[in-house]
């Protein structure tokens, strides 16, 4: 049954728990920080890939954590089954090519598939410098599944060509790649109007689903790159009414995945009231511990 | 705590530990813009506020990095600023890689092969780093990072003894490797506590104490970083950290002031006073682990 109510963030987060499905060793990574992708991997986790292996900070084997800004280490560590180094789990997870999904997310992408989190404009004399890719490069190369979401669907953010690729996926079709011994996986797109997909090296990303209410126009109008459009383009399947009760009351109550969406000051502002509810329940906590 | 930075020799490259907001060696880091540092090289993993406090105060002459952000609070502003001006050189090298170096540094050997971002522009951009090796076994341009061997380490754990074992409870990154690696290593804790203590559960040592040169108790020395499973990250002041660096100027001026006008005491004292250091602890407890049945 589909949610009679959601909203964009909750399609994206479950589209995106889509890709959780067991192949390869089924290991799904926290990386930085990307609450709408955190989201999906614990609805995945508590649907559908009950067995994924979820890896944060040095803790692995982590039991689906409820999201927030000040919690979520803390409770990735006691629902932990193992720890080791970042060096033991990057060779593990990203060098090892055991990883199935850990989503980036940047300021561009491009035609090819090239992701930019390091600098908008010559990168020696860069307009905005970005943070830099932390394990991007090699998560996108290396893992099963290339899965890059955007908060907006725009021509500065999917571009013909990026400004620098911090990271590009290389070989992608699948062939190639398992001639190197890389894992095979598309390079797909999640963005608020749809979902993007490419195969093959020497195609356009394709047309995969447009999200309900909106036209294929809309999409190739604000896609700064070719799309190949299908014949009968599907709509993006909808959360179900349990998923979004999952992600509303037990996954993600304080709503840290709408913060992707928010910009500079509104941001800021988001954060104050957000941080204040968990205040509130820590400081609840003291007082009972000096009641009792 | 005030002999810390005079073990880092003038122009030394240090590699800062922890990654994101967890457990970076905050208390160290106020320690060397106390001393007025201005000379160092910083190697930052997974860097945060450490790196933009240390931009900001002018500590760095060169930062290598994979990341440096506040995440949520957005865009690391003193770090943005010092690079689009050009005052600060960089080297980006990306982060599984820069592990790896770091790794076969603790190796003592001169490279590591490894599965690399071979698409990526940082490959080509840095061919002193990134390269390839063919072997005598048969093996032709297998990629190959080159070893980063840092002068100095510096972390934050729970808690140590005079020894110099180190014992991390919650998250320590790649803190064991960046030991191996670097030439001399300081440590700040949490605690120092008897070598019995270490012994009594000495699963939890990561680094033993013949790596270790130097440790200083520094309780939440992690702080705004989080230090679980003691306390969470002071979202609070991290936020505040933010305003005042993207305010800049005299705002900005004045955190720095109020923190070279401090030792460490004083600082907890201003930002921990009044309980909330207990709610910093409080928050860990508080962190909820969904119970899978019932959901």
């Amino acid at each position: 049954m589909t949610a009679d109510r959601y909203e964009i963030h909750e399609l994206m987060i479950a589209r995106i728990a889509e890709e959780m499905t067991a192949e390869g060793e089924h290991i799904v990574l926290m990386g930085s920080f990307t609450p709408l992708a955190y989201a999906a991997y614990m609805l995945g986790k508590l649907t559908h890939a009950r067995d994924a292996w979820l890896a944060g900070y040095n803790a692995v084997g982590i039991g689906p954590v409820q999201l927030s800004f000040t919690g979520s280490e803390a409770a990735a560590y006691r629902s932990a089954t193992s720890t080791a180094s970042f060096n033991q789990n990057g060779w593990i997870f990203h060098l090892g090519t055991r990883g199935l999904l850990e989503c980036v997310s940047s300021a561009q992408i491009g035609a090819d598939g090239a992701i930019n989190l390091s600098a908008i404009g010559d990168y020696d004399a860069p307009k905005v410098r970005l943070p830099g890719g932390a394990g991007a490069p090699e998560v996108v190369q290396n893992y099963r599944r290339m899965v890059a979401y955007f908060t907006r669907h725009d021509r500065r953010t999917l571009v013909e060509a990026v400004d620098f690729a911090t990271g590009r996926r290389t070989p992608i079709g699948a062939a190639a790649r398992e001639e190197l011994g890389l894992c095979p996986g598309a390079v797909l797109i999640v963005t608020p109007l749809a979902v993007l997909r490419k195969d093959e090296d020497e195609q356009p990303f394709e047309l995969e689903s447009v999200h309900p209410g909106v036209d294929v126009e809309t999409v190739v109008e604000n896609t700064g790159f070719e799309l190949a459009v299908p014949d009968d383009v599907p709509v993006t399947g909808e959360p179900s009414a349990r998923q979004v009760e999952l992600l509303r009351e037990r996954i993600d109550p304080f709503q840290t995945a709408r913060f992707d969406f928010l910009t500079g000051e509104e941001r800021l502002g988001y954060l104050e009231d957000l941080l204040a509810r968990e205040w509130d329940r820590a400081e609840a906590l003291v007082e009972q511990a000096a009641a009792r | 705590m005030e002999d810390l930075p005079g073990l880092i020799p003038e122009g030394s490259t240090v590699v800062l530990g922890g990654g994101w907001f967890a457990n970076h060696p905050m208390a160290a880091v106020r320690e060397l813009i106390r001393a007025g540092r201005d000379d160092l090289h910083a190697i930052a993993l997974l860097g945060s506020i450490d790196v933009d406090l240390l931009v900001g105060a002018r500590a760095l002459r060169h930062l290598t990095f994979s990341m440096v952000t506040l995440e949520a609070f957005g865009l690391a502003t003193n770090f943005r600023r010092a690079v689009q001006s050009g005052e600060l050189p960089i080297t980006e090298i990306s982060a599984l890689s820069l592990q790896v170096a770091l790794e076969a540094g603790a190796h003592r050997v001169p490279f590591l092969p490894l599965r690399g971002p071979v698409g990526s522009d940082l490959v080509a951009m840095h061919p002193d780093f990134y390269g390839t090796a063919s072997t005598s076994l048969g093996d032709a341009d297998v990629p190959v990072v080159k070893a980063v061997r840092p002068d100095v380490a510096l972390l934050h754990a729970t808690r140590c003894d005079a020894l110099g074992n180190v014992q991390h409870e919650g998250t320590y990154a790649m803190d064991p490797e960046l030991a191996r690696a670097s030439d001399r290593v300081i440590v700040t804790c949490e605690e120092i506590v008897p070598t019995e203590a270490v012994a009594a559960d000495a699963s939890l040592t990561r680094i033993p104490g013949l790596l270790v040169d130097a440790v200083i108790e520094a309780p939440f020395g992690a702080h705004p970083c989080s230090h679980v499973p003691r306390y969470a990250q002071d979202a609070w002041k991290l936020l505040d950290y933010q305003k005042a660096a993207l305010a800049g100027g005299d705002a900005y001026d004045a955190l720095l002031d109020r923190i070279r006008g401090e030792d460490e005491e004083s600082y907890r004292e201003r930002m921990l006073g009044d309980g909330r250091g207990r709610v910093l602890e409080a928050l860990v407890e508080a962190a909820v682990v969904i119970d899978e049945e019932a959901a």
